[in-house]
This record gives C-alpha cells, structure tokens and sequence, in this order.
C-alpha cells in the first residue's frame, strides 16, 4: 500500500466530519456563506478520495475493491460522487447532512480496518470483475441517497423546516436516485452473471449473497413500478426507501458479518 | 359474444396490470428473503444448490426435507407468474409501440427478465451439472451431458505463486464428439471452453500414479505404464494390461482394488510368446516378482510415474444463450433507459399515474 494512503485517508475523514459539523452549524445558524463552506469541505473530502483511489488503484495494477476496507471506502467514495451530483444539479443545500452522516459512517469504519492491498486471485482478475463492483456500489450510493431524501420527506413532512427542499422536489429527486441506482444495480447484476459463468460455470449463484442480491433487484424493480400508483407516492415511496436501504445494507453487510457466504467479495 | 370479450379483455388487463407486478414482485421479495434466512443453517441442504441443477437438487436433496425447502417452489411459482405478468406486459407494450416507443428502455429490461426467466428454468429442466471431472492426461473422459461427447485433456500446467501455492490451472482441453475433435481451448480461470451450452471451467489438479519406474540391470532404466510392452529374450513379450497404486491381495488370492493413493502398487501383466499367452497374472511390488518371471526378468523398483490430473467443472445448460440474450436486452435496456431517463424529464414527459 503506498505510504501516502494513510494521512490522505484521514484528511478525507477530517474534511468530512467538518463538512457534517457545518452542515449541523448552519441548522443553527442559516447564512449561505456556512452551507457553502460545509460543500466545499465535502468537494475537497472527495478531492481527496478521489486521489486516494487512484493511488491505491495505480499502485495494485488493478481497482482494488476487494476486501471489506476497500469495499467501505469505494462505497464512501460512490456515496460523495452521488452527493456531489445531486447538490450539483438540484442545489439540496444542508439537506447534505444527512448523505454525509451516512458517508463519514462508511470512512470511519473503513479506517476501523486493515487499509493493506491484498494479492488479486486470478477468479477476481477480469473486467467483468470491476464492472460488477463499480455497478454495484453506484446503485448502492444511490440507493443510500434515496433513503437520506426517504427520510428527508419524513422530516420536511412532520416539521415543515424550510431548511430541507420541498416536498415534491424531495419526491422526484427520490424517484430519480431509485431508477439510477435501479439501472446501475441492473448493470452490476448482468456482469456478475457473466463473470460468474464464465469463472464457476453458472450464471447464477445460490450462495446467500447471490440470492440476496437478486432480492435487492426485486425489490427496486417494484420500486420503479410503485412510483405509477398514486397512494404510494411520496410518504409510502418514502417508507419504500427506508426499507430498501436495509435490504441493501444487509446484503452489503449483514450477510458478510452475521452469516456464513461463498461470494467471492463474502 | 360481447360478454366473452369483456371477459377476454378484463383478463387481458388483469394481466398486463401493475398492481400484479408490484404484488408478485414484494410476494417474491418476502418468500425468498425469509426462506434464504435457513439456508446458511442448513449447508448439508442446501451446499449444493450450485452443484446440480435445480430439478436433479429437488428430487435429491429438497424433497427429503419438505418443512426447510416448500419455499423454493413456492417463491418459484411466484416468479414464473411475475415473468407471465411481465410478458402480457412487453406485448401489450408491443401493440402500442408506436406511441410508447420512448419505453423501449424500460421493455427493454421487461424482455431481458422473460429472457433470463425462461433460460434458467430451460437450463434447470434439461440441463446438467458435473463438479470434480476428472481428466488424466490423453485419456478421453465421457461427458455425462450433452451425450456423445467427451473431453481430452492434452497437456496441463499448474501457475504457482510465492510459496509454491497454486495460483492458477492451464489445462488444453479437446471436446470430442465421437473420435470428431469439435472444439478446443486452453482453459483457465475465467477464460472456459464453451460449446453449444456446454461450459468447462478449471476446478482444482490433483497427482495420479500412473506407473512405476524399474532399473534393469545391465539395460537400463524402464518405464512400466499401461500399454507398454517389455521385450524379453526367446520372443518372450511382457505386457502391462493395468496398473494400480494401492490393492489388497485376498486370502484366496484374488487382487482388490482399494483406493488412488499410492499405498500398495501393482501391476497386471501378460506374458505372451508369439500370439500365445504364457501367463497372466497380477506383480504386487511388496511382493516381488511373481514365480512365472522371476528367471525371466531382473526388475529393481525406483519409484513411482506420476501424472498431474486436471479436475474440471463441467456444466451443460442449454438455457444459457436465452440468458445471455436476456442479459443484451438487461444491458441494452438499462443503457437505454439511463440515456432517455433526462430527455423524458426535459420534455416533461410524466407517465400516467394509476
């Protein structure tokens, strides 16, 4: 692992967690010059990933996303593009608290464990290999967005705070994350299939995690379809939110923690 | 007459409904989420799930334990209804294609799912699974499925890493049809020999005894493996007929195979002269030469003759190029739908809300 990884990583934690303590400063205190800061803190933690990643991807010869501190930091990394994109184009403003909350989780976990760059096994040196992983955690991220504007609309909805956006911006800035992350999980999915028939001799797995992730794909491809029916609009879309980020985590997490997976990620 | 089309077209969009979509989808979602919840307990059940299809596992494994498995069929039941759904949806898309051409995206992946649906029941029906082939060098090895073929390994390497840990396995595979060679590929991890819905994919190398190295005295060193022959003096000829690594000789003499590990080798031999057979019979190395050859033949055991065997996974799944096809519609479809997701929104396209 080059030796720069270490004060890079930390610095994208430190500008992170500063950029969250902003965001939380200017619920107090509402001038455009802190929610400003607070994003420039979060475009410089990302800078900074940014530039970790590449290193550790220069350095390996490969992307490395193949342990569960790279996976946390790669899902971090996708979670600060998301946001980035999103303030970008629809200018969400402190409504980042909360994405960035979830992301400063993800880095510091990271940081919980061993940042060494494992030797590649030869199952995992494919491009199918880096299409699946760089799908799946887009529609990860965007499914965590969609679940930070879920609970938004809760929020916005019970407290009215002129802080966040309005309702039916938070409505279709949540369909949108939805059918992102839905296409994207749809892309990880078929390369993975490939790669799998290509490596094991099927195309699908009914090792848990496989089973889980197909799930997870279900459940999204109701989503997209729940958006057409009027009484699931909104709070119910909201609510679908809520639950879909648990399945994700606990496909992304629980299974590799709490049960036993012959997935090659665990 | 008007009633039965009522009839007919109630059905037609009871069918094509979304609300059925959104309800087989979360019915699904939740039988498979918590029925899965058994399958890390249950690795005796469940463990070879990937090692043969479908179908050959529930008639095997599942039907014994009907209380941890009734979810599979049920969740199966579910999703063959969802992929009909799915299909009375992409045809009625296909009828009103000139007005909803903008949806091809989101059909797109509507087919992809028929597609992958279909191929993986295909492939659990009529297909089969073969785990731990085992191929000794330039012997053909008859494929369980698809029938009349059988693959040919002709050279095999073993990558090693750091340490002498195997990294990788090269295998240079022929598939014979008959004595036909239709297909050849050297085989390694992720690069398989794919035919016609067949798949051969590297899974593990292993070492097999095929002979034994002799010192003749006076001529040499001698190489006895199956099929080789030893010329004796007087137009004697030996021949091995077999070779064994480990055999136990019974109380009535008879020779019993016991196992591949090189324990107690033995060979079967013929001693013939001219087109006659002088005698027969099996040369267990722990015991000496036999009576008939021992004023024959001066043999000094130097050590064993070892192969390396490539063990392949060998799958046969005629539903895979319908799945692969459903995976270019997912692609496409998804690509597709990315692209025309922002031109819709700019255009203030909003669909109808039911």
């Amino acid at each position: 692992m080059p030796q720069s990884d270490i004060p890079l990583l930390w610095s994208a934690l430190g500008a992170n967690a500063l950029a969250v303590l902003f965001y939380l400063l200017h619920v107090q205190i509402r001038r455009p010059a802190i929610w400003r800061f607070a994003f420039a803190l979060v475009l410089t933690g990302f800078a900074v990933q940014t530039l970790t990643l590449a290193l550790r991807w220069f350095a390996a010869g490969y992307l490395p996303v193949t342990n569960l501190f790279s996976t946390l930091f790669f899902f971090s990394w996708c979670l600060a593009a998301t946001y980035v994109y999103f303030e970008l184009r629809y200018r969400l403003h402190a409504s980042g608290l909360f994405v960035m909350l979830v992301n400063l989780v993800l880095l510091a976990a990271a940081l919980q464990r061993d940042p060494a760059i494992p030797a590649l096994v030869p199952a995992l040196d494919t491009p199918l290999f880096t299409l699946h992983i760089v799908f799946s955690f887009l529609g990860y991220a965007l499914f965590t967005m969609a679940f930070s504007l879920g609970v938004l609309y809760l929020v916005r909805r019970v407290t009215g705070s002129a802080l966040i956006p309005d309702l039916s911006k938070l409505r279709r800035l949540n369909e949108e994350a939805i059918f992102l992350g839905f296409i994207f999980f749809t892309l990880c999915m078929v390369f993975g299939s490939l790669w799998a028939y290509l490596a094991w001799g099927y195309w699908f797995s009914w090792n848990i995690k496989g089973v889980w992730s197909f799930i997870v794909w279900l459940f999204y491809a109701g989503m997209c379809h729940a958006k057409f029916v009027r009484r699931w609009q909104g709070t119910g879309y909201a609510l679908l939110s809520i639950a879909g980020f648990g399945v994700v985590l606990f496909t992304y997490l629980g299974i590799g923690l709490l049960l036993r997976s012959n997935h090659p990620l665990g | 007459m008007k009633g039965i089309q009522t009839m007919i077209k109630e059905l037609w969009n009871f069918l094509c409904s979304l609300k059925l979509a959104i309800v087989l989808a979360s019915l699904s979602t939740l039988i498979i989420g918590a029925g899965s919840m058994v399958m890390p307990a249950h690795p005796e059940i469940f463990g070879d799930l990937d090692r043969m299809t479908l179908t050959n596992w529930y008639a095997a494994v599942a039907s014994q334990h009907p209380l941890l498995t009734w979810w599979l069929p049920v969740a199966g039941l579910l999703l063959i209804s969802l992929g009909v759904n799915t299909l009375c949806c992409f045809c009625d898309w296909l009828m009103r294609l000139r007005s909803r051409w903008r949806k091809t995206g989101e059909y797109l992946i509507h087919l992809g799912f028929i597609l992958l649906l279909a191929g993986y029941l295909w492939g659990a029906w009529a297909g089969n699974r073969t785990e731990g082939l085992r191929l000794p060098p330039g012997k053909s090895v008859p494929l369980p499925a698809p029938e009349g073929y059988a693959l040919r390994l002709e050279d095999f390497r073993a990558l090693t890493g750091p340490g002498g840990r195997p990294i990788d396995m090269i295998s240079d595979l022929s598939l014979l049809r008959g004595e036909e060679v239709v297909a050849r590929k050297t085989v390694r991890t992720n690069h398989p020999l794919l035919y016609q819905g067949l798949v051969v994919v590297p899974l593990s190398f292993a070492t097999e005894t095929s002979g034994f190295r002799f010192l003749r005295p006076g001529r040499g060193l001698v190489d006895l493996v199956t099929g080789e022959t030893l010329e004796l003096s007087g137009q004697e000829r030996l021949e091995v007929l077999d070779f064994a690594p480990h055999v136990l000789r019974q109380s009535n003499g008879r020779v019993r195979r016991i196992g591949d590990q090189l324990r107690s080798p033995a060979f079967l031999l013929e001693l013939r002269a001219a087109d006659k057979q002088i005698w027969k019979g099996w040369y267990l190395l722990r015991e000496g030469l036999p009576e008939a050859l021992e004023h024959r033949l001066n043999l000094r055991p130097v050590g064993p003759l070892e192969n390396r065997i490539s063990v392949v996974t060998a799958n046969y799944d005629p539903g895979a190029g319908l799945a692969m096809a459903g995976g270019a519609c997912l692609t496409a479809g998804a690509l597709f739908a990315f692209f025309s997701y922002y031109r819709k929104r700019r255009r203030q396209e909003r669909p109808e809300v039911i």
